[in-house]
């Protein structure tokens, strides 16, 4: 048997409460309540667990639920860390090192702001003295945004697009948040600015970093999520549907944005490119896609990257409507990092959503209501992590 | 009035860098072995994998490679919004990232991509001058 579907995701499945809770949360117990949630929804005891994947805290979880775990991953590169994940936990599994992986989130970029307490994993970078930190680090830059940014402004200047044409980004992606009732942007009684948006709403935003107004830009909220990924004899005797990795990839072009040759150009060329070898499929054979959106020149770019449309023309996808609720490419249909949630880290919202319309066995109903739901048997899962940095991309398949 | 914005903190690797900038010279890493240039500074030559690296005093010109304005910022930054931010083509090769200096923020379409700069240093600390670049006229 070769690598591609050798494991399934088997179960996905998020913490109680995500967006604003009512009571600030911290990571580890967002962390928590969605393990104990994926357990719940397989069948899979926590015990089973042999090997723990998650950015930058797997010892602490491996020892809150007592495991020990034969493999211990716990690699963080930014937002796309749990696509990347899920490609190592393939490999570990297809070489025979473990039976059942945890992938875990769990991310109070909400809360954190109440208690004052971090993050939890994420993207660090380098400390105070690395050089690229030198020589950036003066400049008046304030996170991701301010460096997004300039990626859109060299894609109008390569290609011709405008700002505006981003903006039907935000406005197709809010309307599939508004068939989500778990997305903080549903309507006008989960967020105050919720509900149904236009060009104009966007574009007269207020400007964070130009040309990208605040509709351009991600939610900060808190989120917890958690995948389980199995072998196939496993995955074939639980009571929820496999949902079978048949590819996966990953690359980095960079750390620093200075050492981003083309801004117009990420490495899910590369890792697109893995993912589809190793499954036997392209692009043309995708059905859906989830491709993070940390900012709307991000899946616009990604979509040009994996082969969702020609250079300079990822926009389109949203502009001519392809990507909307009823078009030929559903795009993103959760809502979003843009209306949905975004973390800080959004690769296991990208996860939990794959898993969704995939299985056909979401544990919450959300596959049930009219409008959410897609008949995709395929998708390609792109996360983006850092400054456009780091790519995880993973093609999924339902089951036969 | 004190400098009020983050300082770099330098290191060994990057004293000459800072030497040079305090004489008003832009210094450049350059490998001897495959005389590219490469910003930022490094241990290795990341084309080549040489270790044999010295410095050279650049032209101090370039141009834009990209740019966004910054609306929103924090601490020093933050009075000053909004700002021009940019990346720049070393006339050498490789790219500094910057604050412009001579441009109308509020007007970015007056900003072109590929327009010629030139490098100018600002004494953040005594120790510490920092380039800023400028956007040459004609």
């Amino acid at each position: 048997m070769g690598v591609s579907k050798a494991a399934a995701i088997v179960g996905a499945a998020e913490s109680n409460e995500i967006g604003y809770p009512e009571a600030p949360k911290t990571s580890l117990e967002l962390h928590i309540e969605a393990i104990k949630n994926v357990s719940d929804q397989t069948g899979i005891p926590i015990s089973a667990i042999d090997g723990v994947f998650s950015a930058g805290m797997s010892s602490e979880i491996a020892e809150h639920l007592g495991l020990h775990p034969k493999y211990i991953d716990t690699t963080s590169v930014g937002g796309c860390s749990f696509e990347i994940h899920v490609h190592h936990a393939l490999l570990a599994i297809y070489a025979g090192v473990i039976d059942v992986a945890l992938v875990t989130h769990g991310q109070n970029g909400w809360s954190a702001r109440r208690i004052g307490a971090g993050g939890g994993g994420g993207y660090g970078g380098g400390g105070a003295a690395s050089p690229s930190v030198q020589m950036s680090s003066p400049y008046g830059f304030s996170g991701a945004p301010s460096n997004y940014s300039h990626a859109m402004v060299r894609h109008n200047y390569l290609y011709g697009s405008t700002p505006e044409d981003f903006a039907h980004v935000a406005v197709v992606t809010r309307d599939w948040a508004t068939l989500n009732p778990r997305a903080v942007m549903f309507s006008e009684e989960t967020h105050e600015f919720g509900g149904p948006i236009t060009l104009d709403t966007v574009n007269n935003a207020r400007i964070i970093s130009w040309p990208l107004t605040m509709l351009h830009c991600c939610l900060v909220t808190d989120h917890g999520g958690a995948v389980l990924v199995a072998r196939p004899e496993i995955a074939r005797s639980l009571k929820t549907n496999p949902v079978w990795i048949a590819g996966a990839g990953e690359n980095m072009s960079h750390s620093n944005m200075l050492e981003m040759e083309d801004f117009t150009a990420t490495s899910a060329f590369s890792s697109s490119r893995t993912a589809y070898q190793m499954a036997g499929l392209g692009p043309e054979d995708m059905e859906l896609a989830l491709l993070y959106d940390s900012f709307t020149i991000t899946p616009a770019l990604t979509a040009e990257m994996v082969g969702l449309a020609p250079r300079g023309k990822g926009h389109l996808l949203w502009k001519e409507g392809h990507a909307a609720p009823g078009g030929r490419l559903p795009i993103n249909t959760n809502g979003g990092g843009l209306s949905f949630n975004h973390s800080g880290m959004y690769g296991m919202q990208l996860l939990v959503e794959a898993y969704r319309q995939l299985s056909g066995t979401a544990e919450d109903g959300i596959n049930g209501i009219e409008g959410k739901q897609t008949n995709a048997r395929t998708c390609i899962v792109n996360g983006t992590g850092g400054s456009l940095s780091t790519t995880g991309t993973l093609v999924l398949v339902s089951d036969d | 009035m004190a400098y009020d914005k983050p300082l770099p903190t330098p290191s060994p690797l990057t004293k000459p860098f800072y030497d040079g900038a305090k004489e008003g010279k832009l210094l450049l890493p350059r490998c001897e072995d495959c005389n590219r240039v490469h910003w930022y500074p490094r241990y290795i030559c990341p084309f080549c994998h040489s270790t044999n690296i010295s410095w050279i005093e650049s032209s101090g010109e370039g141009r834009i490679h990209t740019f966004a304005v910054q609306h929103r910022a924090f601490g020093g930054w933050a009075k000053e919004v909004p700002f021009v931010t940019a990346y720049i083509d070393l006339n050498e090769g490789d790219r500094m990232v910057t604050v412009l200096r001579g441009v109308d923020a509020t007007d970015p379409s007056s900003i072109k991509i590929g327009s010629k700069v030139k490098v100018e240093f600002e004494e953040a600390s005594e120790a510490i001058h920092l380039p800023f670049w400028r956007v040459m006229e004609g």
